[in-house]
């Protein structure tokens, strides 16, 4: 078989290798980098052969001499995510599903207002949000940060699963009214039952914003113990100007996990985004 | 059904986005008239925050590199997305695999990409220094701490890791056209740029033109990735609106001017959204 046949036809081949390369340079190097010791790095970043120097890692999980490492950022990133994930999928299931009941003026009329609050910039938010947390001793707290990002999830949430309600089977629901479920009953025992690939695509949307949200993050997480992962790498990259082998170490542990999550699961995830429409 | 049992069912969704949008909206406005050094007792000022900005010299100065950082950083997204949807579509083979490996810098977190981005662009000891100087460039040049070309690097940065998500909408668009068409297409002999040129392109239009002014906005809205790469400088070559509003406020302790920063920028992008969204739908009308 010729190379041709496999990439595709022409110079599509080539330009698809050349996209395919300069997509995954940063992921491969970042990879490499965090095996190098700072000798090797400094002097000779671009051998592929690293001398191996897992103190990297040691250092990124604990964090340099007095600092804050990654077990602390993963800690409190997963503690966002926990607090933020339930909610909006909760919330934004029941507000997606009950809309589609509504008559198509009214649904249009409903739907405007998840789609107007997703083209908000977060200027025009950020600084009220500090003010509140600031007035409420919640700064520095991860877990209020997550019920934060429950709201700000809310309106990707909305759109995503509402767009997958309206394609779900009426005759189920008619069947189930028929069967004497009430509405409640029938999105808990009979929507959402068959509903799980769409849940699980829109949870990990969700996670993956998560785990990036950084502007906000920056402003509310202040001590660098409450920092999350986007956060603390950069209070990382302050702390370690002069020795770059356990920031490489930290950036591996904050995208390869969830580069690989992705990988795995796709095709879930992609749909879910083309079937949100134009959102982010 | 009737809307009673919606909306009780709406109502924790309604709440929640009343406090996350509607809530900080009010508050931001009403800040933007306001002296509030983050601490404090607030204090009415009238329009004042907004008559300093429109004299200051560091806000003419953050909207000129917003408007060049969004405008350059668009044009290139959408450029390589197109290029990559039409390279990554139409069945060909490993489309499906290559589509999640080109999305991959949309899964990234922008922070953790920008520094490593940063210490690549190092003068000598960087990766991407080092390869230019193996091409015969010069490897001891420090883009990032030049006023003159750090807006430069930040861009080509922010498409590389704006393109993936654009990218995966175009290819949604490419792959609803009816396979029939350019099938059609091919029998009377339009070669693969013919195709593209005069059937996909046209087919999709509505869909760029959305995804562009899209686009424009997340661009405009950067923070992130240049705050993670800058902070701003060099003497603020890249201080974007969203990173002098961060410097108002809590560098310098002053929410009012960083509050009708928010308020200007979010009446811009709402209004050239609406505008040009609409313009768009009416042309694809007349078509």
């Amino acid at each position: 078989m010729r190379l041709d046949n496999i990439l595709g036809r022409g110079s599509w081949g080539l330009y698809r290798i050349f996209i395919t390369l300069i997509i995954l340079f940063p992921f491969f190097f970042i990879i490499l980098l965090s095996f190098k010791s700072m000798l090797d790095i400094y002097i000779n970043p671009l051998s592929l052969n690293p001398d191996w120097a897992p103190e990297n890692f040691k250092e990124a999980w604990g964090g340099p001499p007095g600092g804050t490492g990654f077990s602390v950022y993963s800690k409190n990133s997963a503690i966002v995510v926990l607090v933020a994930l339930p909610i909006s999928g909760a919330v934004g299931a029941i507000a997606a599903y009950f809309t589609t009941l509504l008559s198509p003026s009214l649904r249009k009329k409903f739907m405007a207002i998840p789609l107007l609050a997703t083209m908000l910039p977060s200027i025009v938010l950020l600084l009220p949000f500090f003010q509140i947390f600031n007035a409420l001793g919640v700064l520095s707290n991860p877990a209020a940060l997550g019920l934060l990002y429950a709201g700000l999830c809310l309106p990707v949430t909305i759109l995503v699963l509402h767009a997958f309600f309206l394609e779900f089977p009426r005759e189920l629901i008619e069947a189930a009214a028929l069967d004497g479920l009430g509405p409640f009953r029938t999105f808990s025992k009979i929507v959402v039952r068959l509903s799980l690939a769409p849940l699980l695509a829109i949870s990990l949307l969700n996670i993956i914003w998560v785990w990036g949200e950084t502007q906000i993050g920056l402003v509310l997480l202040q001590a660098p113990g409450s920092q999350t992962i986007p956060v603390g790498i950069l209070t990382f990259q302050n702390a370690l100007k002069a020795n770059p082998g356990p920031i490489f170490a930290g950036l591996t542990l904050a995208t390869i996990p969830l580069a690989v999550i992705y990988l795995v699961f796709h095709r879930v995830i992609n749909r879910g985004i083309t079937m949100g429409g134009v959102i982010r | 059904m009737t809307l009673v049992p919606v909306l009780f069912a709406c109502f924790p969704a309604l709440l929640l986005l009343i406090a996350t949008f509607l809530l900080p909206i009010i508050s931001t406005l009403r800040l933007s008239f306001s002296q509030w050094p983050g601490v404090g007792p607030v204090e009415w000022v009238g329009l004042k925050k907004y008559s300093e900005l429109v004299v200051n010299p560091d806000f003419h100065s953050s909207i000129k590199v917003t408007i060049v950082f969004s405008i350059l950083s668009t044009i290139g997204v959408m450029l390589s997305a197109l290029l990559m949807g039409l390279a990554a579509s139409r069945k060909r083979r490993l489309d499906e695999p290559l589509r999640a490996i080109w999305f991959l810098p949309a899964i990234a977190p922008a922070t953790a990409m920008a520094v490593f981005w940063t210490i690549s662009v190092q003068p000598e000891i960087g990766i991407v220094t080092q390869l230019m100087g193996k091409i015969g460039l010069g490897r001891d040049s420090a883009w990032l701490s030049e006023p003159s070309t750090a807006l430069y690097v930040v861009v080509a940065v922010s498409i590389w890791a704006s393109a993936s998500f654009p990218f995966l909408l175009i290819v949604g668009a490419i792959d609803r056209i009816d396979p029939e068409v350019l099938e059609a297409a091919k029998v009377d002999g339009a070669g693969e740029w013919q195709q593209n040129r005069f059937f996909i392109l046209p087919l999709i239009q509505p869909v760029l033109v959305v995804v562009t002014v899209l686009q424009f906005i997340w661009s405009f809205n950067g923070f992130s990735l240049i705050w993670a790469m800058t902070r701003g400088g060099p003497v603020d070559s890249t201080s974007v609106l969203s990173i002098f509003q961060y410097k108002q406020a809590f560098m310098f302790g002053d929410f009012g001017t960083a509050s009708a920063v928010g308020v200007l920028g979010t009446i811009f992008l709402l209004t050239l959204g609406v505008l040009s969204l609409r313009l768009a739908k009416s042309r694809t009308a007349i078509q």
